[in-house]
């Protein structure tokens, strides 16, 4: 993160006060426990105004706007991601819809639905987390498996005790894949898993990726801008993505895309598909650095507070359930997983699913449930089966998370299972 | 699905058993100046075709949409997105005349559109179901970013791309007509297997309508596996009947003439007894529900603001049934508006449209006098930024080559939407005869840089 005086408030200039951050999230659902940012943000109402003029302006006249304003303020926006995440060149970032979407680009480009002159061939590997995005990982099929690729999937332990043994298992893995001597083109690291939710120590995978030769390592950190500080010089990957949209206050929707190496045919391949859309989500970055600076320390300030909280939280929740987290603090972000109580019966993902629904409808929390399956060995009843993820954003107060905790408690004096909740 | 009635009033039963409201009362012309107060009022818009337009009242749906989801957008996504979009669909599936709301997936605009079935001619190519030197077959006034497509997907893949030059001005269908028929057979000549023809239903520029009904039947008499049908511009603007054009692709995007907000376009994919097809079209973002179908793919492409896909219902109930015969009234007063006004200019200005009426949508070309000497892309385009800077004109222009000096170079493709007044045209046109007064020339923007 770039310690740049115009991106820090000075000390004893107005903060926000606590009524004009109600007053900036005052379109959420009051009655709601709102404890999952990580899934789809948040947007102050201060933001959703800016893209609102933007949006006007297009309406106004688009012609001009198309010719005229648009690139400039899509380029503004790319330099001030160029600066956070601490890229050399502003032509090594590229804003696109959502990392959905750059994970599509960078496997199109990987698999060269656009060249036959790819290095690809059949039989190549690519390498991802188990714990990778649902949707990431049907992308890799998508492209790589149709291309005839081989995929390797690293399993990771959860819960976790600390990211040396993310790192063992890492290249334990890497190791076994290319055993074969099959050629590993791309590997796909998350910066910090959705489901569990923890953080990946990328920098130590990137550098054992490169002492394996793999050919191109593209980091998925979908969560990461606004979660924690992001050096993508220091990480070393050739590609990174991360949504503005999830921690970052940017309205649906935008995402980035650093390409170490620019090339005309990833850009050819990215536009060829996109065409003309409403582009308001990607040009409201100025107006959020504004945002973020009202608050003391700015992002670096709130990412700091997020964390802190979070962990207080998930500590609360964990001594009042007599669980754990499934992660030591300095693997959370502002996002933190904690075991439910066993008695629960969380035995699938379905009923995780089930139980986040039963919690939305009957107790008016909104969080997340990641059902961990026992491994082998483990003996079933004993273990924990099920973890919130619970999160923490700058809208969230200590009463979202007292309702989850009475919720939970409620339901384990009322002898609640999921195998009562009906299909 | 309930039967459709053929365009009542732009709504559907469907719509009417969801809101029971009566009548709407006609739009007055101060409603329809309040509609679009927001268009920048010191502009002549003459360029509906490029961006479209977007009612005050769709924008406030639109709003509301957004609103919904940032309330809370966890329930949003679980219960009110599908549902919302599906809407959507069963609304174009009866537009358009398709058989099933299967058959329809809600993209963000033709450019996807097009990928997705470029795409799929890609793997068929990568799985040697096509043999390099197979071929695609396009109009060469295929819009820009569908041609860029086509060479990055095709020609890559090993395939050959063969572009139909069409004759422009044109006097009627059956020159187009015989052009595709003789650049077909000589693509085929060399014993080349020709997979996929793409044909646009309205070119952009220049813009004439592409007798597609009778082009298909060509294609389908000529062996072409498939057929995709590029109506970018269609929808709102001319008829849409699917079975009948007979296409296994249609698209059309939803914010140029049918007063969605950018973007939202649709894809329709006939269904075939063909399972290999159908099952085999993907949206080029993957997500969750990759596998389930190009409808269900294309209805989550991870966190988006699909906000402009949802407002479709609120466009037929709130605004097009305001206008006598809804959208069918609109068309045809658009159309008979825009040809009016494109017979006053080339009148004014001594030249000549580029394709007879019958073949002009919602927008015409008009030629522009040969004395502004336009001679090259380059030209018109920095004669269409004067128009705009000094004269507050927004109106696209086309360049046609020509190897003598007398022959129209440029065009105007003129646009009438509702929203349109005769002032705008004559402003347009009094900007082009002060330009030929003062002996202007596109050369004398050059030196001016």
């Amino acid at each position: 993160m770039a310690a740049d005086d115009d991106e820090n408030p000075k000390p004893g200039s107005n903060y926000i006060t606590q009524s004009e951050l109600r007053s900036e999230f005052s379109h959420h659902d009051p009655t709601i426990a709102r404890i999952n940012n990580g899934s789809f943000g948040c947007c102050p109402a201060t933001i959703i105004a800016a893209q609102q003029r933007h949006h006007l302006l297009l309406l106004r006249q688009p012609d001009y706007y198309h010719a005229k304003l648009l690139k400039p303020s899509i380029l503004h926006s790319r330099r001030l991601i160029q600066t956070l995440i601490n890229a050399d060149r502003v032509d090594e970032i590229s804003i696109v819809d959502n990392a959905t979407t750059a994970a599509a680009v960078v496997l199109q480009h990987t698999t060269s639905s656009f060249s036959l002159s790819s290095t690809f061939r059949p039989g190549d590997a690519a390498l991802i987390l188990h714990y990778a995005y649902g949707a990431v990982k049907k992308s890799v099929q998508a492209y790589i498996t149709r291309a005839g690729g081989h995929v390797i999937e690293v399993h990771l332990p959860f819960p976790v005790k600390s990211a040396s043994e993310i790192v063992l298992e890492f290249r334990k893995a890497l190791r076994t894949g290319k055993s074969n001597g099959r050629k590993i083109r791309l590997a796909v690291i998350d910066h910090i898993t959705s489901m569990p939710c923890v953080i990946i120590p990328v920098k130590e995978l990137v550098q054992i990726c490169r002492n394996e030769g793999v050919d191109t390592i593209f980091i998925d950190g979908a969560h990461a801008i606004g979660n924690l500080p992001i050096d993508v010089k220091s990480i070393g990957a050739d590609f990174y993505t991360s949504n503005l949209h999830k921690w970052l206050f940017c309205p649906p929707s935008a995402a980035f895309l650093y390409s170490k190496q620019t090339s005309d045919e990833l850009m050819d391949a990215a536009t060829a598909w996109m065409g003309t859309r409403d582009y308001s989500a990607q040009l409201v970055l100025p107006e959020v650095i504004e945002f973020v600076n009202r608050f003391e320390g700015g992002i670096s300030g709130i990412m700091k507070r997020n964390h802190d909280k979070v962990v207080e939280m998930g500590e609360m929740l964990a001594g009042a359930w007599g669980s754990e987290l499934g992660a030591p603090p300095e693997m959370c972000a502002s996002l933190a997983m904690v075991g439910l109580p066993i008695c629960l019966g969380v035995k699938s993902d379905l009923d995780a699913l089930k139980l986040r629904r039963h919690l939305r409808e009957c107790f008016k929390v909104e969080v997340p449930i990641y059902y961990r399956a026992p491994l082998e060995g483990e003996v079933d009843d004993s273990v924990t089966t099920g973890y919130v993820r619970i999160s923490h954003q700058v809208y969230n107060v200590v009463d979202d998370y007292y309702r989850l905790r009475d919720a939970v408690i409620k339901l384990v004096e009322v002898g609640f299972t999921c195998a009562l909740l009906s299909k | 699905m309930a039967a459709a009635l053929p365009h009542h009033n732009g709504t559907t039963i469907t719509a009417a058993a969801q809101n029971p409201t009566p009548e709407p009362k006609p739009i007055t012309p101060s409603e329809l100046r309040s509609e679009f107060s927001h268009h920048d009022p010191t502009i002549a818009r003459i360029n509906n075709g490029s961006f479209g337009c977007c009612p005050a009242t769709i924008i406030a749906a639109q709003r509301r949409h957004q609103l919904l989801f940032l309330r809370q957008p966890d329930d949003y996504y679980f219960n009110t997105l599908k549902p919302s979009v599906l809407r959507t669909r069963l609304l174009i599936q009866t537009l358009i005349n398709a058989d099933h709301v299967d058959e329809i997936s809600v993209v963000d605009n033709a450019t996807t559109a097009a990928a997705i079935v470029l795409q799929h001619t890609t793997w068929s190519f990568f799985s040697s179901a096509f043999l390099p030197g197979d071929a695609v077959i396009m109009l060469h006034h295929a819009y820009g970013a569908v041609k860029k497509s086509a060479h990055a997907y095709i020609s890559r893949a090993g395939g050959h791309v063969i572009e139909v030059h069409l004759p422009f001005p044109i006097n009627s269908p059956s020159e187009i007509i015989s052009e595709f028929r003789k650049t077909l057979q000589i693509g085929k000549s060399n014993g080349r297997i020709i997979r996929l023809a793409i044909i646009d239903h309205i070119t952009s520029m220049p813009s004439v309508i592409i007798p597609v009904k009778e082009l298909v039947t060509i294609c389908r008499d000529e062996g072409i596996a498939r057929i995709f049908v590029d109506g970018a511009h269609a929808i709102g603007n001319i008829d849409i009947n699917v079975k009948e054009i007979g296409a296994d692709f249609y698209t059309s995007n939803l914010h140029k003439w049918l007063f969605c907000p950018p973007s939202a376009a649709f894809l329709y994919c006939k269904k075939s007894d063909d399972d290999e097809l159908s099952d085999d079209l993907h949206h080029p973002v993957v997500s969750h529900d990759y596998g389930k179908g190009l409808p269900t793919e294309s209805a989550w492409t991870g966190t988006r603001d699909y906000s402009a896909q949802m407002v479709l219902s609120e466009v037929m109930t709130e605004f097009v049934s305001r206008f006598e015969n809804g959208i069918e009234g609109i068309m045809g007063r658009n159309h008979e508006k825009v040809v009016e006004i494109a017979e006053m200019l080339v009148a004014s200005w001594g030249t000549e449209m580029g394709a007879p009426p019958e073949m002009c949508s919602s927008m015409a070309m008009v030629g522009m006098p040969t004395c502004l000497g336009i001679r090259s892309d380059f030209d018109a385009l920095n004669l269409r930024k004067h128009l705009r800077e000094c004269f507050k004109v927004e109106v696209p222009i086309y360049y046609r080559e020509v190897h003598d000096d007398c022959s129209t170079t440029g065009y105007a493709r003129i646009s009438h939407q509702v929203y349109n007044v005769v002032e705008d045209y004559y402003r347009f046109r009094d900007a082009v005869n002060k330009l030929v007064e003062d002996g202007f020339t596109c050369a004398r923007l050059d030196l001016q840089k």
